[in-house]
């Protein structure tokens, strides 16, 4: 089985179980979720000593981790992202942020895809609350690939750091010898029309919607953006400037996510209209994951239609 | 090693610092820092295993004051053993202090965490015992918690993790002077019966009196080095102890000192004679 074939979450224990076998600093901690996340097996059992089950304790979680932190050792600890980064964020500001421990915090089911779980487990918020805790690295990767070398950074990195895992199978994006660099969005398609910018989840989506319309003769700068913080404003003012035309598209809120860190971004550097797609002001709610994406016009019809309408927009301003 | 007669100067001379320094900075957390004087006197003069001049030396015991606002009794101690220029006792609570109401180990030498919300010290404490033993060191972890700050769920899902974990390298000390900010902690939320509940939850547990040191000595010492249970020392203490002028009250928790004659009365009300202040 190819690695592109496996859900994230098998890439995201088989990869923690490698980077313990490297360096028995690292230890996966959870709060009754190892199933879920994936590590019950490939950690919880085969590497019972790197192991922390914390039970149903999000907050404890993360405070421990910033004491093992503090003495050395790399915690990556997963929960839910609604509860990551909703219910523990008091701990992950002040004994991980401001306490400047070397936790990694990874939030599964981020956005709508925890599906019939339902609104009381889809928090929207994660990536803009988080990019407000100083010193706070903040990732979304789009498919094992990226996963996989992110998380090898991450093991080698001293910083405190989110990032969003979806659980399930992830389109292939990328290839075996991606390289994740933080400080660098990455180019998946080019053009002068239109600067479209993605993260995580939706990547795959943009990406087909980029590819349909190029094939209608609009050019699409397409900008898979995998660390939310650091930011890469340099390659993405470069973009923006040229096509003066800017649509973001995510997995999460508009207001803090990735739409409103460009929109910060261009209303301080280079005023262009931008076209943010995501969740606007809403709670999540039961459904499949296509009637979600649907209802909140993620799907990849929607983001070229989104398109379409911000370039022509540019075309009758200009 | 110092005597008792040694320790109990000692003890004066951090409440003087401690209230001066607060008098100096305007505002502070009196209360629940002098009720702590000689908790900590006896655990850096005699019980914790530390190395001053080397702050981070990985064989020391470590101490996380999870009721971090008790950051002045800390600085005192700390500046008195060599862990920083006494003079920065000057500077608490001003702008690019090292020395922050609140404990904060990436400012100040010889603090071992970053605390201030509450809770959040003792789960990082719970945290630091299990790095020992994961990595099979000897020395110990000591985590001071208040008894107001024990009404926060975070305290009991530490409680369970320690001893879940079997964490009997942990010792916790309870700051139980019954107060807290809006009042009596009988009052506010109750907590008892205290003993019997961190008893219920699996923990060694010892009460004592918190202003006697030759008590908290003897019981620190007689702790087993090696156990499988997590050790909670209850120690009844006296919110603003030892300074007539907040002992014993509610207001204590946090003071402001805005005129001349406020400073006047809260030196006078530790009712010793000046001590010659080291950062002057």
């Amino acid at each position: 089985m190819a690695l592109h074939d496996k859900q994230m979450r098998e890439v995201y224990a088989a990869t923690l179980g490698e980077l313990i076998d490297g360096n028995p600093a690292v230890l996966c901690l959870e709060a009754d979720l190892a199933k879920a996340t994936g590590t019950a097996l490939e950690i919880g059992v085969k590497r019972a000593a790197n192991f922390v089950n914390c039970g149903i304790q999000e907050a404890n979680m993360i405070g421990v981790a910033a004491g093992l932190a503090r003495e050395g050792k790399i915690p990556f600890c997963a929960t839910f992202a609604c509860f990551a980064a909703r219910r523990a964020y008091d701990q992950a500001f002040v004994s991980v942020g401001y306490a400047g421990m070397n936790v990694k915090i990874v939030g599964t089911d981020p956005g709508l895809t925890p599906e019939s779980n339902g609104g009381t487990h889809m928090f929207f918020g994660d990536l803009g609350i988080m990019r407000v805790i100083p010193g706070m690295k903040v990732f979304s990767p789009c498919d094992v690939y990226e996963l996989r070398s992110m998380l090898r950074y991450m093991a080698a990195d001293h910083s405190p750091t989110y990032m969003q895992l979806y659980r399930g199978i992830a389109p292939k994006v990328f290839d075996e010898d991606y390289a994740f660099d933080p400080d660098k969005l990455v180019r998946l398609t080019s053009g002068d029309d239109l600067t479209l910018v993605s993260t995580g989840y939706m990547t795959p989506a943009a990406l087909q919607a980029a590819r349909a319309l190029a094939a209608e003769g609009l050019g699409v700068d397409l900008l898979h953006c995998p660390s939310v913080k650091p930011f890469d404003a340099a390659t993405f003012l470069e973009s923006a400037g040229r096509t003066r035309c800017v649509v973001t598209v995510e997995n999460g809120d508009v207001a803090c996510g990735l739409g409103g860190l460009i929109c910060e971004i261009c209303a301080e550097s280079q005023p262009t209209p931008v076209t943010r797609l995501g969740i606007k002001d809403s709670f999540g709610e039961v459904g499949t994951i296509a009637d979600l994406l649907d209802k909140h016009g993620l799907t990849p019809e929607h983001i070229t239609d989104a398109c379409r309408i911000a370039a022509g927009r540019r075309n009758q301003e200009a | 090693m110092k005597t008792e007669d040694d320790l109990e100067r000692l003890a004066g001379e951090l409440r003087y610092i401690i209230t001066d320094c607060i008098c100096r900075a305007g505002s502070g957390h009196i209360g629940g820092a002098l009720s702590l004087v000689e908790v900590l006197t006896v655990l850096y003069e005699r019980i914790m295993n530390i190395d001053p001049a080397n702050p981070d030396w990985d064989g020391r015991d470590r101490l996380v004051i999870s009721k971090g606002h008790a950051g002045p009794v800390l600085y005192a101690i700390l500046a008195r053993k060599g862990y920083f220029p006494s003079q920065w006792l000057a500077t608490v609570n001003k702008i690019g202090t090292s020395l922050p109401s609140h404990t904060d180990c990436r400012r100040t030498p010889g603090v071992d965490m970053t605390t201030g919300s509450l809770g959040q010290g003792f789960s990082c404490a719970c945290g630091m015992a299990l790095a020992a033993r994961l990595s099979q060191k000897n020395h110990r972890v000591f985590t001071i918690i208040g008894d107001g700050e024990c009404d926060e769920g975070q305290i009991w899902e530490g409680a369970l993790f320690a001893a879940h974990f079997k964490l009997g390298n942990l010792v916790a000390i309870c700051d139980y002077n019954g107060l807290q900010i809006d009042g009596p902690t009988s009052q506010v939320m109750g907590l008892e019966p205290f003993t019997d509940k961190w008893r219920s939850f699996g923990w060694q547990v010892y009460e004592v009196d918190g202003h006697d040191m030759p008590a908290l000595a003897a019981l620190f010492k007689s702790l087993p080095e090696e156990g499988d249970k997590p050790v909670m020392v209850v120690a009844r203490t006296v919110k603003g102890k030892g300074n007539r002028e907040v002992e014993g009250q509610v207001s204590s928790h946090n003071v402001f000192v805005t005129s001349p004659e406020a400073y006047c009365r809260l030196i006078e009300g530790l009712g010793c004679t000046p001590v010659a202040l080291p950062y002057e």
